[in-house]
């Protein structure tokens, strides 16, 4: 148990120094005599590390299975051996072209493989590298087709020529920066923001992430280091051929990323070095090659979801997290503390009005011209029985489904021809009635993704912590402490997301919609599934958001939850409105009496008194 | 016209395997990457049977039913079933597809191996055109196949359960289908059919352990053209492949006959992303 300290501390100072030692010792590696044999798969694991490390970016970010990273990697080995050819032998200059050549790639075969969807991008990406040989044959004046290109000429640096000693600690330089740039990108709100891509399309939508151009990001960012892999693998070996951009080095890559956990910055120099060093070394193994390969991909697929890096981080958690028992003295004095309604500042609402919707799938009218208006400062709920199209309504203002007839707006925007992505950035948010929170992220930064579409990084911006990066760094933080405050789960702002129990990831969702400022805040059954004092604390969240001037529009299913908080109910029957007014006029109106609670108008008074008391207007009407 | 033949005897195999990959589609919205190299198994176990054991044609094919049937069991048990999200799917069939691959490399070797066909390799005249015998035959599957299964989803109980669990599975489900097991059984199945059709693909193209590759990229390009889980679309993407590659391979050169094809999933992805017949449904939340 003494590493326990010692973890804790160096877990308390910036994680980042361990990687960055590591990568020094490695820039030095020609200076420790090392065999020839060593410094080559040194090279070699280095460039495959670059390679594993731009297929983390779509598969373990974006969530998306690519197999062109060889495509990329060929693209730039050839751009920069051209280039060599021609006389044109400045590493950094290969290193530029190559990069942008293999991005080149990435964006005209993503844009196509990402409209369908996860087998396609897997497909078209594949085809590519089956294309490969065939392209360089085509173009085989240049290329040298099936012979390879060669005549590729030793590269230089600033007019200097460089000798191996020097071209290794150029690789070793360009891996080390590629790896400073994947960290900074994966610990800024753009891996923040894949993440959320990867758990649910919906879900990123729905929080203004234009998904498309978010998986092209990713997928496209990706190529950058293939692109660069290639280049240093041209002047490696002075001499490249199609051999070397395989099917197999696509299967390789992707199982080094397995291997090492693809959703890590270094898992990939961890897998890349394992497959490097442990099995490409006998020529026995390259005749199972592809045997070992293949069940070893099944294999990772089924046990190890997080990688090898996944196991290491649950090691290390358990190893500074202190023990549990801290906590709910944490919580009593949060709750304390975020009880003062006094700190909430204004949330400005915009005003919700819906005229005429109509929706029909097929044959079935889901909705037949319903009319709502959601002011500021007031609480609308809807409710109705199952079937009455709530939902659906819901999904037509988040612009899920496209309206057949109708309007929406919100103040004078109209939204019912807009994209999802585009509803929730006009300021609309929502929650989901199964909350939706993407794995391996705090409750911090959960909350701190509200913001990312509202306020805008660039990826370069966040690469190079520019001041922009940093301040809107600073303010995410602060506002997220702020509604983390607001909803009364600030004390957690460390766990992590998924971990937490129902009650307080309906919180969660709740605060990474006020986090964006909403015009208008859409609860969906939110109540479902908390018990009493959850179901109060919530109630006591949506008041204050009231309170402060916000749009909150309820669609819920705890009857006496929506009389003690609405300003206004409307009921839906059928896809038509049904009754609407104050909860009084609600719980006293005949056919939601009998329609939605169920309850026979014709029984002893006696009967009727007993029901406003029972919560679940179905369980009501079961017994 | 024998071009043409030619280029629609290769759709049909595209076909075939798109077929394939649509039976495991509907049946569990899962996609197979391996699905390709269990006809490329059928295939190399038709040549043993046929060349090295010299069996007839009825046991060879019975005998590469059944030996590719129990391989998709296999897989299905190890590389499907434990595995949660369909990510991890994706990565464990291409697992499974590789291994595939490598295991026949090991067992048959790298070459190419000639699948004799039992209906003889003189070619007949036909419309103005020559075919082979065998090439009419994997048209006549390819149609059979899909006017067969099509039948077979509307009159019989398993293929209407079938229907019902690609439409809900929660409300099949909740219907008393046996689920897991009838996705076990279609996922066999299309295995069993893969093993059938290896003798004829592999008379066609010859066995060889990096057809897999070729045949799971052109099928799917076809599903990406016909829409996945449309049947009758399997038929017109493979013509469409299978035309594509041959003119193209005929007048441009060998070289530009992958090109050609995947030219034509690009445009398809670009226009009509769910492809041709079918029709795009509204995201649910």
């Amino acid at each position: 148990m003494a590493a326990l300290p010692l973890a804790r501390r160096v877990a308390g100072g910036p994680l980042w120094v361990v990687p960055l030692a590591l990568g020094i010792v490695l820039i030095l590696v020609p200076h420790f005599d090392l065999e020839y044999s060593i410094v080559r798969q040194l090279q070699l694991a280095m460039i495959l590390s670059l390679l594993v490390s731009g297929l983390n970016l779509s598969l373990g970010y974006a969530g998306e299975l690519a197999l062109g990273q060889v495509a990329m990697y060929a693209a730039g080995a050839y751009t920069a051996g051209m280039l060599s050819q021609r006389g044109h032998t400045d590493i950094l200059l290969q290193l530029a072209a190559a990069g942008l050549a293999a991005l080149l790639v990435g964006i005209v075969t993503g844009i196509p493989g990402l409209r369908l969807g996860s087998w396609s991008l897997a497909m078209t990406s594949f085809f590519l590298v089956l294309l490969l040989p065939d392209v360089l044959a085509i173009f085989r004046e240049d290329t040298g087709g099936r012979n390879g290109l060669t005549g590729i000429l030793s590269p230089t640096l600033f007019g200097r020529m460089l000798t191996p000693e020097d071209y290794f600690m150029v690789i070793a330089v360009v891996t080390v920066a590629w790896f400073a740039v994947m960290r900074n990108i994966a610990v800024s709100r753009h891996g923040t923001a894949l993440r959320v891509l990867k758990k649910s399309p919906v879900l990123a939508s729905s929080m203004g992430i234009n998904v498309f151009r978010m998986k092209l990001l990713a997928y496209a960012l990706g190529a950058v280091p293939a692109g660069l892999a290639g280049a240093l693998f041209a002047s490696l070996d002075l001499y490249i051929s199609p051999e070397a951009f395989s099917f197999t080095v696509a299967t390789t890559i992707l199982a080094a990323s397995v291997l090492g956990g693809s959703a890590s910055v270094y898992g990939a120099i961890f897998g890349a070095f394992v497959l490097q060093f442990g099995l490409n070394q006998s020529t026995d193994f390259q005749r199972y090659s592809l045997v070992v390969t293949g069940a070893f991909l099944i294999l990772g697929g089924v046990l190890l979801t997080g990688g090898l890096s996944g196991l290491a981080r649950a090691l290390w958690r358990r190893l500074t997290i202190p023990a549990d028992p801290a906590a709910p003295a944490d919580s009593a004095g949060a709750a304390g503390r975020s009880a003062r309604p006094d700190d909430v500042p204004a949330v400005p609402g915009k005003v919700l009005r819906v005229e005429g919707v109509t929706k029909a799938f097929g044959g079935n009218q889901a909705l037949k011209g319903v009319d709502l208006t959601a002011s500021p400062g007031r609480v609308t709920a809807l409710i109705g029985p199952n079937g009455s199209g709530k939902t659906t309504l819901l999904n037509m203002i988040c612009g899920f489904y496209r309206t057949d007839a109708g309007v929406i707006a919100l103040d004078d925007r109209q939204l019912q021809r807009m994209r999802p992505d585009r509803v929730a950035r006009t300021g609309v948010a929502r929650t989901f009635q199964t909350p939706n929170i993407p794995e391996g992220i705090t409750v911090r930064e959960a909350v701190m993704a509200g913001r990312y579409s509202g306020h805008r990084v660039s990826v370069l911006e966040a690469v190079l912590r520019l001041p922009r990066y940093r301040r809107v760094r600073r303010a995410d933080l602060a506002e997220a402490d702020r509604v983390l405050d607001l909803v009364g789960i600030r004390h957690l702002e460390d766990a992590e997301a998924t971990a937490l129990p129902l009650g307080q990831r309906r919180l969660l969702e709740v605060a990474r919609c006020l986090i964006s400022n909403p015009g208008v805040l859409l609860l969906d059954e939110t109540a479902s599934g908390l018990d009493e004092d959850e179901v109060e604390r919530l109630a006591e969240v949506i008041r204050r958001v009231r309170d402060a001037g916000g749009t909150v529009v309820l669609v819920e299913h705890n009857f006496q939850l929506v009389l003690s908080l609405a300003d206004e109910i409307v009921a839906l029957a059928h896809g038509e409105l049904m009754a609407r007014g104050t909860p009084e006029e609600i719980q006293n109106d005949e056919r939601v009496m009998s329609e939605y609670l169920g309850v026979d108008l014709d029984a002893p008074a006696s009967a009727r008194v007993v029901l406003a008391d029972v919560a679940p207007p179905q369980e009501g009407a079961g017994r | 016209m024998t071009l043409i033949w030619g280029g629609l005897a290769l759709g049909a195999i595209y076909a075939i395997v798109a077929i394939g990959y649509n039976i495991v589609f509907i049946s569990s919205k899962t996609f197979n990457f391996a699905h390709a190299q269990l006809t490329m198994v059928g295939a190399f176990v038709a040549y043993t049977g046929l060349v090295t054991w010299d069996l007839p044609t009825p046991v060879v094919l019975v005998m590469a039913a059944a030996a590719v049937a129990l391989i998709a069991a296999v897989e299905e048990r190890i590389a499907i079933r434990p595995v949660g999200d369909m990510h991890n799917i994706l990565v464990t069939t291409l697992g499974a597809s590789i291994l595939l691959d490598g295991a026949a490399q090991l067992t048959w070797g790298s070459q190419p191996l000639t699948v004799p066909f039992f209906a003889g390799d003189d070619a007949i005249s036909l419309l103005g055109g020559r075919a082979y015998p065998v090439e009419l035959f994997l048209i006549a599957i390819a149609v059979l196949l899909v006017v067969g299964l099509g039948i077979y989803a509307r009159r019989s109980l398993t293929g209407l359960a079938l229907l019902a669990m690609a439409e809900d599975r929660e409300a099949a489900l909740l219907r008393g289908v046996n689920v897991r097991r009838l996705a076990f059984t279609a996922f066999v199945a299309a295995g069993a059919l893969a093993g059938f059709v290896g003798l004829f693909v592999g008379s066609k193209t010859f066995a060889v352990s990096t057809l897999g590759a070729a045949l799971a990229l052109k099928g799917f390009v076809v599903l990406a053209i016909g829409g996945f889980g449309s049947m009758p679309g399997t038929l017109v993407g493979g013509a469409m492949v299978g035309l594509a590659e041959a003119y193209a391979s005929r007048y441009l050169g060998g070289e530009y006959a992958n090109l050609a094809v995947f030219v034509i999933l690009v445009t398809i992805l670009m226009v009509r992303p769910a492809g041709l017949f079918v029709r795009t449904k509204e995201r649910v939340v």
